[in-house]
This record gives structure tokens, sequence and C-alpha cells, in this order.
């Protein structure tokens, strides 16, 4: 800490702190232009322009300047406020100042700061600019006439989100912000340039002209896509969503969102939304009253046979609700993604850790000093994460691996070494690491007395880097300098996703990965770990009510499975689409048709819904109220920003109803189901919803960790066929992402990922239709030519219920096609 | 004081005013004369044959009343238009605020001031009731 005078007033600041920051941690503002707290010091604007004395009075910028021993400081000497003016008047030199058809109006820091500092004329005369202005881009507009050349945009761009779309192009009078060649934005469109803009250069399209900032009522909330457990803030007016709100005091990801978060809010107030229950007659489904349609589903629950499937998007109140219904039907048989999405939890990290939650946590990212990224995907499914991925290796250099059977984003971090194995092999590939680590004697002193060491070291017996190498494709060597490297690490940290794309073998996998952690004893050290990151907003959630079956019960399979053969008499389907996002599409179509009786619960009427004989309108998670868990047990309240949506109700609600028709006693409040939750799940005890507050609050992990040697024989390549795998794509998550305008705006339909040298060979371009056969079926998808693909390997995102891939994908973790044009 | 003065007194007046020009209008027959700076019923003002308002929602924001209602649209020129433009005459005030707030002079006061109407949603003026009146 410094010790310095600010304004008269005697401060002290820690050593790293600019005037600016100092200052502000002792509640002094000075005004600021081209500074964000995310992002390196700039020094574009000069506003934030102080005096300090021992520089004889010199003018500095105080968002560069770092605090010393002793300074003195003044913030609005008369000169000061004469040389801002200046700032101000020089800025608005060229500036169009048409306030009022800008949409930054109201919230613009050039117009506050104009308005603060009362330039209400200027000495200077110049021509405005004329640069044209981007009406093209769905998304993001891009005017550059009233760009101020802070630099933020591109800097955030690079920074963070490392893309690089944007940067300073021309000289001079000429320069302004643009994508290289002036060509159009052609990026991942998070957002986060349109976010730090401080003037209306960089608008968010779909909220264009929408409303004025002041009008919206700003509700803070938790991102409904994916499990980052992002927190939001919902720019809301006349019940409706029109736009997200950047606050970069929420979260540990400061305000920063992805594509989805940003852009992808249209779902709630989407036209498509049902309104009303809709019970089966004949062929077609009919509207019906909610007493009715209740009355229907109750009868039917009470005559037993029933199972559920439920969507790790509800809440946790709501998932304990639907289990306790469960329970009064009689039923054991309940699961959520297909079974497989939360194995790596519920068996690998059971069997491993003795929990089923990740001992690290996202804020260990920052921390750590080496990340092992298993699936360079984990940028797709959890860009936020990926962001603090992005920033640990460029600000800090943490070292980055990845093990993946394709190149990703990731892979372009500097220094980041990518092992591209041939799919499938994950398995093999980190038993070699563990091998390695025990042949080279690398791993920790207590490694020898965990329970299963000697079982480890035989079942790895088979795996050494040699071998493996050779399956993988890779060299021995980097095997090696992997292993090597993850045990010399201080804090290693290991990070893999999973999710409803990603079967097979989740579970081994999660096992072999808390393997090396045990072996390194690498767990339990700050920054150090393994962090499992799966799918959807409550998907943690999920697997910590319990919501999944016990021994002896159905899993998602065989439930489907029953009802296909007519065990399963009654099927509840809460929030899920199974016919498009389950593996499968042929057996998911049959059990569903074959079953006595369907019951779905959802927004919209999904393939699934319209499939059923009782279909009751839920609500968003912008319509009610209740708790998430995010991937690194982080619990957080959201409450509701808008009144339902025609007669929708919450699953909360409707689980309530049911339960009080079957004879069961409902809680009266989310509220009331929580303090069970917190009386009942370890972890989360002594939680309420006043203590999680706006933050959230962690759900500590106890572990116990064991050796769990795992093996799985190398999958084998079919001649003459590619390697399909599945996954996400960037601009979505799930099913849901589809009703979301921007995600569908910048990827609207299924595709196939194919490398340059295979497109080369079958002489296809992009968007050429290509027919994909595979044992289980086959659909039409285009091409898109990549050069991450590594050859004779494909790549298809599934959020798609048009030529959706679980048409010819049947729950293998590689499928093996051939490609037809 | 003679009690008969202030009855000749009152006299006096009513007398006088026999005299003078009557202030009561026989109105619909005669029509009162409104003084230049009235503030009678709203007129969007017209430029290049398109209402001058650009939507950029101050007035609905100053008007203590809440009774405008503005909507923005994009025409093909990506200019901001009001897609819809009402005010509630029921609910309106008439103090003016709304043509002081407006950066473009594209709302003003006329001295329309006769309002009444038959049936409630009478009283909403829409963008094109608004306009008619050059
Ligand atoms: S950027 Fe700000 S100052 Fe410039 S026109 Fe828009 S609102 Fe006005
Ligand atoms: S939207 Fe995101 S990726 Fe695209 S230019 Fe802006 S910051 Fe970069
Ligand atoms: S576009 Fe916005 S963020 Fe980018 S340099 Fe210009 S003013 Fe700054
Ligand atoms: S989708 Fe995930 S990463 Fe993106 S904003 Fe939402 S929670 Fe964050
Ligand atoms: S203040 Fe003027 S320009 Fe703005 S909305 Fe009202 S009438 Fe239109
Ligand atoms: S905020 Fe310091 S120079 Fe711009």
């Amino acid at each position: 800490m410094v010790n310095l005078t600010i304004d008269d007033k005697q401060v002290t600041a820690p050593k790293t702190a600019t005037i600016y920051e100092a200052a502000k941690l002792n509640g002094i503002n000075i005004p600021i232009l081209c500074h964000d707290n995310k992002l390196k010091p700039f020094g574009a604007c000069r506003m934030c322009l102080v005096e300090v004395e021992q520089m004889k009075g010199r003018q500095i910028p105080a968002c560069t300047t770092p605090v010393t021993e002793g300074m003195i400081i003044l913030t609005s000497t008369p000169d000061i406020v004469k040389a801002r003016k200046m700032v101000l008047e020089l800025l608005l030199l060229n500036h169009p100042i048409d306030c009022p058809v800008c949409d930054k109006g109201g919230d613009c820091d050039l117009q506050n700061l104009t308005y603060e500092y009362k330039v209400s004329a200027n000495r200077f005369t110049d021509e405005k600019f004329h640069h044209e202005i981007d009406y093209n881009n769905p998304l993001i507009e891009r005017d550059m006439n009233r760009c101020v050349l802070c630099g933020k945009c591109a800097r955030i761009c690079d920074e963070i989100v490392s893309f690089g779309a944007l940067t300073f192009i021309d000289r001079g009078i000429e320069t302004k912000i643009g994508c290289e060649f002036e060509g159009a934005l052609n990026c991942e469109f998070c957002g986060s340039c349109v976010s730090v803009c401080p003037v209306g250069s960089l608008l968010a399209r779909p909220f264009k002209f929408k409303s004025r900032f002041w009008a919206l009522t700003k509700q803070k909330t938790v991102c409904g896509y994916c499990g980052t457990g992002c927190n939001l803030t919902l720019g809301v007016k006349d019940n409706k969503v029109l736009t997200t709100i950047y606050d970069d005091n929420q979260g540990f990801h400061k305000g920063q969102l992805c594509v989805r978060g940003r852009f992808g809010y249209q779902f709630i107030n989407s036209d498509k939304r049902l309104a009303k229950p809709l019970i089966r007659r004949g062929n077609s489904l009919v509207e019906s009253s909610w007493d009715e349609a209740l009355e229907l589903v109750a009868g039917r629950l009470k005559s037993g046979n029933v199972a559920a499937l439920a969507t790790p998007r509800l809440a946790n109140e709501e998932i304990v609700l639907f289990k306790k219904l469960m329970e009064l039907s009689g039923s054991k048989d309940y699961d959520h993604s297909a079974g497989y999405a939360h194995s790596a939890l519920t068996e690998g990290f059971a069997k491993s850790l003795g929990a089923t939650a990740s001992p690290s946590t996202i804020l260990d990212i920052q921390k750590s000093d080496l990340l092992l990224v298993v699936k360079t995907d984990a940028y797709e499914t959890h860009p936020v994460v990926g962001f603090e991925i992005n920033m640990a290796v460029k600000n800090k250099g943490v070292k980055l691996y990845i093990l993946s059977d394709k190149r990703g984003k990731l892979a372009r971090l500097p220094d980041a070494k990518t092992l591209l194995h041939t799919p499938g092999n994950e398995i093999a590939l980190i038993n070699a690491v563990a091998k390695t680590i025990l042949d080279e004697k690398l791993a920790g002193a207590s490694a020898g007395s965990v329970e299963g060491f000697v079982e480890l070291e035989k079942g790895l017996s088979a795996f050494t880097p040699e071998l493996v190498s050779a399956q993988c494709g890779l060299t021995a060597d980097e095997i090696k300098q992997l292993a090597r490297a993850y045990a010399a690490a201080e804090k290693p940290l290991i990070i893999f996703p999973v999710g409803l794309a990603y079967p097979g073998h989740n579970a081994e996998m999660a096992s072999a990965l808390a393997n090396l952690a045990i072996l390194t004893g690498k767990l339990g050290v700050e920054g150090s770990g393994i962090l499992c990151m799966s799918e959807k907003n409550n998907s943690q959630g999920a697997v910590d009510m319990g919501f999944y079956p016990e021994a002896g019960a159905k899993n998602a399979i065989q439930i489907l499975d029953g009802c296909a053969s007519g065990a399963v008499k009654t099927l509840f389907v809460a929030g899920e689409n199974p016919l498009v996002s389950y593996p499968d599409q042929t057996r998911v179509r049959n059990a569903l048709e074959k079953v006595d009786f369907l019951v779905v619960s959802d927004l919209f009427l999904t393939e699934t819904a319209a499939m059923a004989d009782v279909v009751l309108p839920a609500c968003s998670f912008a319509e009610k109220e209740g708790t998430f868990t995010a991937i690194d047990r982080r619990v957080q309240h959201f409450k509701p920003a808008i009144q339902k949506i025609g007669q929708s109700r919450s699953d909360f609600e409707i689980f309530s109803t049911l339960i009080t028709l079957l004879g069961g006693r409902a809680p009266v409040s989310p509220a009331a189901v929580f303090a069970e939750i917190a009386a009942g799940v370890p972890g989360y005890e002594s939680m309420n919803y006043a203590t999680l507050g706006e933050t959230g609050q962690f759900a500590k992990v106890a572990i116990k960790p064991v050796f769990n040697s795992v093996s799985l024989t190398a999958s084998k390549a079919e001649s003459g066929k590619m390697a399909l795998v599945t996954g996400s794509a960037l601009y979505h998550c799930g099913t849901l992402s589809q009703y979301g305008e921007g995600p569908m705006h910048v990827c609207p339909e299924g595709y196939l990922e194919i490398s340059r040298t295979d497109a080369a060979n079958m002489k296809v371009g992009n968007d050429d239709l290509l027919t994909v056969t595979s044992a289980s079926g086959s659909a039409k998808l285009k091409a898109r030519v990549s050069p991450r693909m590594p050859v004779g390997v494909v790549f298809s995102p599934y959020h798609f219920s048009d030529s959706s891939v679980n048409q010819f994908w049947s729950g293998a973790a590689v499928t093996w096609v051939t490609l037809a044009k | 004081m003679n009690p008969i003065t202030p009855i000749m007194n009152g006299l006096k007046i009513t007398l006088s005013h026999m005299f003078k020009k009557p202030i009561t209008l026989q109105y619909p027959d005669e029509r009162p004369k409104v003084a230049e700076r009235f503030r009678g019923l709203h007129a969007l003002n017209v430029s290049h044959d398109k209402a001058k308002c650009v939507a950029c929602y101050l007035c609905p924001t100053v008007c203590p009343a809440k009774c405008i209602t503005v909507e923005a649209g994009e025409d093909q020129n990506h200019d901001k238009f009001a897609a819809k433009y009402e005010i509630d005459m029921l609910r309106c005030i008439f103090c003016g605020y709304c043509v002081e707030a407006c950066p473009v002079d594209a709302i003003r006061m006329t001295k329309e001031f006769e309002l009444a109407n038959y049936r409630r949603e009478d009283f909403v003026y829409s963008k094109e009731r608004l306009l008619e009146k050059k």
C-alpha cells in the first residue's frame, strides 16, 4: 500500500493501482472515456487528466499513471476543467451530435460528459465525418462517424475475446475502427465491443430504436443458457425483454457475455411461446383449460408406470418438486440429459472423488499456472470460461495444453500446445500421460498411499506412451512432454466440457483425468485441480438435487426403451426435446409414439411436444424465481423480470398443483423448497435467498480421492469411412437457442465441418449439400470447409431441429460415416 | 353608513355594464379569439412531406401525465421515425413540456380547444390525426 493525497484527502491505495483506480477506491470520481476496468490502460482520450504536484503541476492521464508514495494529486482544478472541456470540444468537432436519433442517447459517456462539463458551444469548426455506416450486420451496427477512437472495442476483442475482429485502420484524421480490408464484421458476435463502446458507434441492432435506456427496467438475473452461470441484466419494457444491459460490476466475468447471453434473449418473448395448455383430441392438439389438462395428467400419474425426463434448465426448486411428484406417482425412473451427459459427475467423479461435483472453480483459472483443456470445444460450450482462459494465457502467461480431436480457437492462443489425437482416444491418451508420470517417478509423494494405487499401476501397464501414441496419431515424446509439464506445474488445472453432444465415455474420462490430478497431488490447492463443465445452466444443480436414477432404476435410455416395450405407460417430459437432442432419432421417435401417454411441459411446441397427449405451457427463467447452480457449484438466485406470458405457468406451479392433486402437500414458495434443499443437500448448508444475494455462494465440495483405473479399447477406424464427432456450436446451447434470434442470425442451420484436404478430394465447397450416412441413418447437411479439422474427421453441431444430427448419430463417441454429394 | 348606499353602488355597477360590450360569447355562433400562446390540441409539424418527429422519446419522457406513446421505426434509409405517435387527450394537462423538450421542433400546440367527443377512444389522437392540421 502507498500513501498519497488526492484532492486534499489522505488516502492509501495498492502499489499496483493507477491514479484513477486509487481515486475510485476512495470514492473520488475522475471522468474517463477510453478506460475500462477489464482492459489494460491505454490513455487515448485525455479526459482523465489530473495534476500531480511532484510533476510540477503538469497534467497527466490518471488512467495510465501508477501511484507512487507521497503523490499529491488534484483532480478538478479550473485548469483541469478547462483542459477537459477542450478535449470534449475537440471530440465533438467532427461528431455528428445526432443524439435524438442515436440509440446511445441517455447511456452515452460523451453525452453525459458534455452535459456535466457544460460544453454547449464549440470554439472550433470543421466538417463532420462521412464514413459509410454498416447497417447490414444483423447484430452489430457500426457507425464510425460517432467514434471517439477510444479503442475499447478493438482492445476487448483482442485482450479478452481474443478474436481480433476490429482494429484501427487508416491514419491521422482518417483513422477509424474497422475490420481487415474494411470488410464486413464476421466474428463471434459476443457483443463485447458493443458493451464497452462509450458512444453510439457500435450498437446492438436487435435493440435498435426499441426503447430509450432510461425507460428500461433493469432486472439482474442469471443467464439461462450454459453452465457458466454468467450474471446478466435484462432490460425490460412493457413486459418485454428488449435487451441485455452491460454492467461491468456483475459476476466473476465483470459483465462479459457470449453471443447467447448477449443476443439470445428473444426466446423469452417469442411469438412462438405456448400460451395455453393443449390436449390431444384425435390427431390434433386443441387448447384446453389448466384444470382440465392437469386433472388429466394427475389421473395418469396416479395409475402408475410413470417415468420422467427433465431438462437441467429447470431451477433447483423445480427439480426437487419434480422428484417429489415422481415419488408420489410411485416411480423411481427419472433422469436428465439423456443419462450420459451427467455421468462424468454422477459416475466418474462419484467413484474417483467421492463427490458429484468439481473440486475447482472458474476462479481458479486465473490462479493456475498450467491449464490442461480436454476438448477444444470447451470454448464453444462455455464461451465465457473461454474468455477466462484467454485472459489467463495472454495476461498471466499461464501455460496451455489442449487434448483434442480437432483444433479450435484455444489452439491459437500464444504458446498453446495442442495434442491432436484421433477421435475417441482421449482415455488412452490420458492414461498414457498418467503412465508417464508413474514411470518417470513424477507422482506426488502421497500418491502411493491413495486407495486403488496398485490397481491403477496394473491398469495403466498397457498404456505406454509408445503404444498409445501410435494409436492416437501423436508421438510418444509429445505425450511425455505433456506429462512432465503437468507434473512440474505448481498449480495445474484440468478443464473438460461434457454435454448431450459429447456422448461416449464421459464417466471414464472424468476418472482418468481425476487420476492425473490425484497422482500428482494437484487437488485441493487453490488454482489447481479439475473442473468438469456440464452443459446447461443448471446441470450441476440437477445432479446436486439427485435427479438421476438410483441403482436399479431406469436411466434415460432405459426409460425410452421402456416406453417402446410398454413397461412405461406415462412419460412426463419437462423441457427436454429428446427427439432432436438425444441420440438416435428413430429410437426416440419409436419410444414416444409407442408410449401410452406423453406429457410435455415446455415453452414451445417442440418436436417432442408435438407428439404429446398433453402439452403444458411452461415459462422461462425471466418469469420465475429460483436458483441455478453453475458448473463450479456457484448457487445463484434469480428473480422474475417480467410477468408470465399468456397463461403459462412455471414448472414450480405445475408440479405443485399436480402434487396437490395426487394428495401430497405442495410447498408454498420456491424459498420454502430452497430451505429444504439447504437442509438436505451437502454443501448447501446455511444458504438461503438472502445470503445468496446478487453474487451467489459456492456450495463446498468435500472430496475423498480414490484411484479408479479405467481402460477403453481404442475406437477402430472403419476403412473408407470418415470419423464424425458431434458437439456444440459456439452460437448455440442445447436446442433452446434456436428460438433466440441472435444465435439464429449467425448460425441458422446445422452444418458439417470438413477438412480442406477431404473437401478438395471430394471436390466440395462451402455450402454444398452433403449426404451423411451412418449405420443408423442419414441426413443432408451443408458442408463447411475448415482448416481446423484433421483429415478424415468431420464435425457437426447438434442443436438444430432441421436435419438434426441424431438422424445418423446413435450416441457413439465416434460415428463412422460416408459422405456423398 | 346609509343603508341605501351599498345597494346604489351595486346597481351602479350593474347599470354601467349595460353599456359595455358583453363578455359572454354566443358560442358556437360567436368564436373566441384565442391568445397567441394558447396551448390547445397538439399538432405534428411536417417537413419534406414527412412528420418532422424523429422519435427521440424525449416528449414521452418529459410528459408529466405520461400520455404520449411513441414507438420508433426504421425507414428504408435506416433513419428513425415515429412508427406510432399517440397522445391521450383525456390525460394531457396541456403543460406544453413536450413542445419545449422536442429537439427538432416537431410538435406544437394549436389553438384548437374543441376536444369534446362521444367515445373515450376518440380522445386518443393517433399520428395521422395529429398530422392532419397543417
Ligand atoms: S454517440 Fe452520444 S453524443 Fe454522439 S450522437 Fe450518440 S448519444 Fe449523442
Ligand atoms: S462481437 Fe465480440 S468477437 Fe465480434 S468484434 Fe465485437 S468483441 Fe470482437
Ligand atoms: S467504436 Fe466505440 S469502442 Fe470502438 S474506438 Fe470507437 S468509440 Fe471506442
Ligand atoms: S451462454 Fe453461458 S457463457 Fe454465454 S453468457 Fe450465458 S452463461 Fe455465460
Ligand atoms: S420530442 Fe419531438 S422528436 Fe422527440 S419524440 Fe417527441 S415529437 Fe418526436
Ligand atoms: S480515460 Fe484516461 S486517457 Fe482516456
